[in-house]
């Protein structure tokens, strides 16, 4: 019994988590290790300087009070000096209660430190274990939220919920890693364990906080097309394709959360780029509300820290609906133009199969100021497929036609009209495209074109929209 | 815990490329919907089986229609 909760102790040890955190023997405490509930630390996270802090779960749950937050707020202070990644490892029940409004003051105060260091360092956080009220937020102010199958977050705990609303719910249904992983979009990685935790949390501080320089001359071709079915209808998985168009597979943040839209950190030509793309999996890739947003904020993130963005394009349009409307998609899709129109960073866009109408627009195309559009050979770019448009535009006379001619007809009306307005050559007639590139070319050319623009990063901050 | 898969968007269903009792892995495809001049797979989110499907071929569903029943 005593041998067990020693070890339980040791292994939500806060020094113990960040030893985990950073390369062997590099963790420096900031402060000697006291009774505030929090310990915070420099190191190296492959070789990269990094600061972190975690909550102390083996004391009050990892509640956070007055001193506790002081250490935090020191810590991403030092972080915004240094010019390093910040990770908090959160294991806490929120703030200490016998501390009252002070304790309250001091958790606001991580807030605003939060806010103050974002866009300008790396900030990650990795929940561990429960991270209730303050604790919650702390982490959701971050630019990246990591979870392992033990963390959890949220508001309120059961007990509350239960006596407020009679929801009987256990911790792990309020906020667990498929309520935040598939639902809410709070957290953008989960893992199977804690150490997977912090491995991808050092694999994420590694990208943001060593870039790298992009090495055109480095970046091979490969066989791109080989990504896409055979029939222009049929759905396919965009994710193999975004691991080839970077170097090696990349992480994908949010995964399991509007998986319409795709959105991944890796390294292109050695130098770290946010890619993001249409899957025509889910939604057949038309844009939503939830989307939308997923884009935006992974958009504004690369934007804040510098991080030059690769669009692939296949989407067929904004999903119709009235639970799209209701829902914001007109609010929340805006936010997905104002994320691209402002963003300074490179960024290319290749439109692979198809881009139409608004959610072309929202692509990263060429009105938005898009680095670079490139489209491969046989790609539609149209203000709306032409089957639609035929049915627009020629609708009396295909209505005056005889029943037995329709058919032929429309075949004929929509292979006019896919040549008319959609081909790829009328694009790069207007200027909205740059050039049509062959799959086996794109990585070369996407290269010589981010490498071409000035290395440039918004100047604002990353709120988690 | 069963797992209810729900329609995504208002949508016809194409194909139904699975059965009742069959067991099914995470990213399995139950059905195969047509929307937006799209053929949209409807895929698995858990593994385990399948104890209900709850559409036919040439049905029209609506955003929020139950599709399939796992587990």
């Amino acid at each position: 019994m005593t041998r067990m909760s020693a070890r339980i102790a040791d292994l939500r040890d806060p020094e113990a988590r960040l030893r985990a955190l950073f390369d062997q023997g590099t963790l420096r405490l900031l402060a000697p290790r006291d009774d505030s509930g929090v310990v915070a630390g420099r190191g190296a996270v492959d070789g990269t300087p990094v600061i972190a802090f975690a909550t102390d779960a083996t004391r009050m749950g990892g509640a956070m009070g007055d001193a506790g937050c002081r250490r935090v707020v020191d810590a991403v202070d030092a972080a915004i000096r240094e010019r390093v990644p910040v990770i908090g490892v959160w294991h806490s029940g929120g703030a200490r209660l016998a501390e009252g409004v002070l304790a309250l003051d001091a958790v606001g105060q991580v807030f605003a430190a939060t806010v103050r260091a974002s866009g300008r360092v790396p900030q990650l956080s990795v929940v561990l274990g429960p991270a209730a009220g303050g604790a919650a937020y702390a982490p959701a102010l971050t630019d990246i939220v990591i979870m392992s199958d033990a963390g959890r977050i949220f508001l309120t705990g059961p007990e509350l919920v239960r006596s407020v609303t009679g929801e009987q719910v256990d911790m792990d249904r309020l906020g667990g890693p498929e309520p935040h992983g598939r639902r809410s979009g709070v957290v953008h990685v989960t893992t199977r364990d804690d150490a997977s935790a912090l491995a991808a949390a050092r694999g994420l501080a590694a990208l943001l906080g060593r870039q790298g320089r992009l090495r055109v001359d480095d970046v091979v071709e490969a066989d791109l097309g080989a990504f896409l079915p055979p029939e222009p209808d049929q759905a396919y998985d965009v994710r193999p394709l975004v691991d080839k168009v970077l170097d090696a597979p990349g992480v994908e943040l949010h995964a399991g959360w509007a998986q319409n839209v795709v959105t991944t950190l890796g390294r292109f030509g050695g130098r770290t780029a946010g890619v993001v793309a249409n899957n025509p999996l889910r939604l057949g890739g038309s844009l939503d509300a939830t989307g939308a947003e997923k884009a935006a904020r992974f958009v504004r993130m690369c934007d804040a820290l510098g991080v030059p963005l690769i669009v692939l394009v296949d989407v067929p349009g904004y999903l119709p609906g009235l639970g799209q409307e209701w829902d914001g998609v007109v609010r929340r899709g805006a936010k997905l133009l104002h994320a691209f129109a402002e963003a300074v960073v490179p960024r290319v866009t290749l439109v692979t199969r198809r881009a139409y109408g608004g959610a072309y627009i929202a692509m990263n195309s060429r009105s938005l100021g898009a680095t670079a559009v490139f489209a491969w050979p046989g790609a539609e770019i149209a203000a709306m497929g032409a089957g639609a448009a035929v049915n627009v535009l020629h609708r009396r006379r295909l209505a005056a036609a005889a029943p037995e001619d329709r058919e032929e007809l429309r075949a004929r009306l929509v292979e006019e009209q896919a040549e008319a307005a959609g081909g790829v050559g009328r694009a790069v007639e207007i200027g909205v495209v740059d050039a049509v590139v062959e799959p086996g070319r794109t990585r070369g050319r996407i290269a010589a074109a981010l490498a071409g623009a000035p290395l440039a990063r918004g100047a604002h901050g990353n709120i988690p929209l | 815990m069963s797992d209810e898969i729900r329609a995504e968007m208002v949508a016809n269903v194409w194909k139904i490329t699975t059965e009742v009792g069959a067991e099914v892995n995470e990213g399995d495809t139950l059905v195969i919907l047509e929307s937006m001049k799209m053929e949209i797979p409807v895929i698995a989110e858990s593994e385990g089986t399948v104890s209900q499907i709850a559409v036919s071929e040439g049905d029209v569903v609506q955003e929020g229609d139950l599709i399939a029943v796992i587990g």
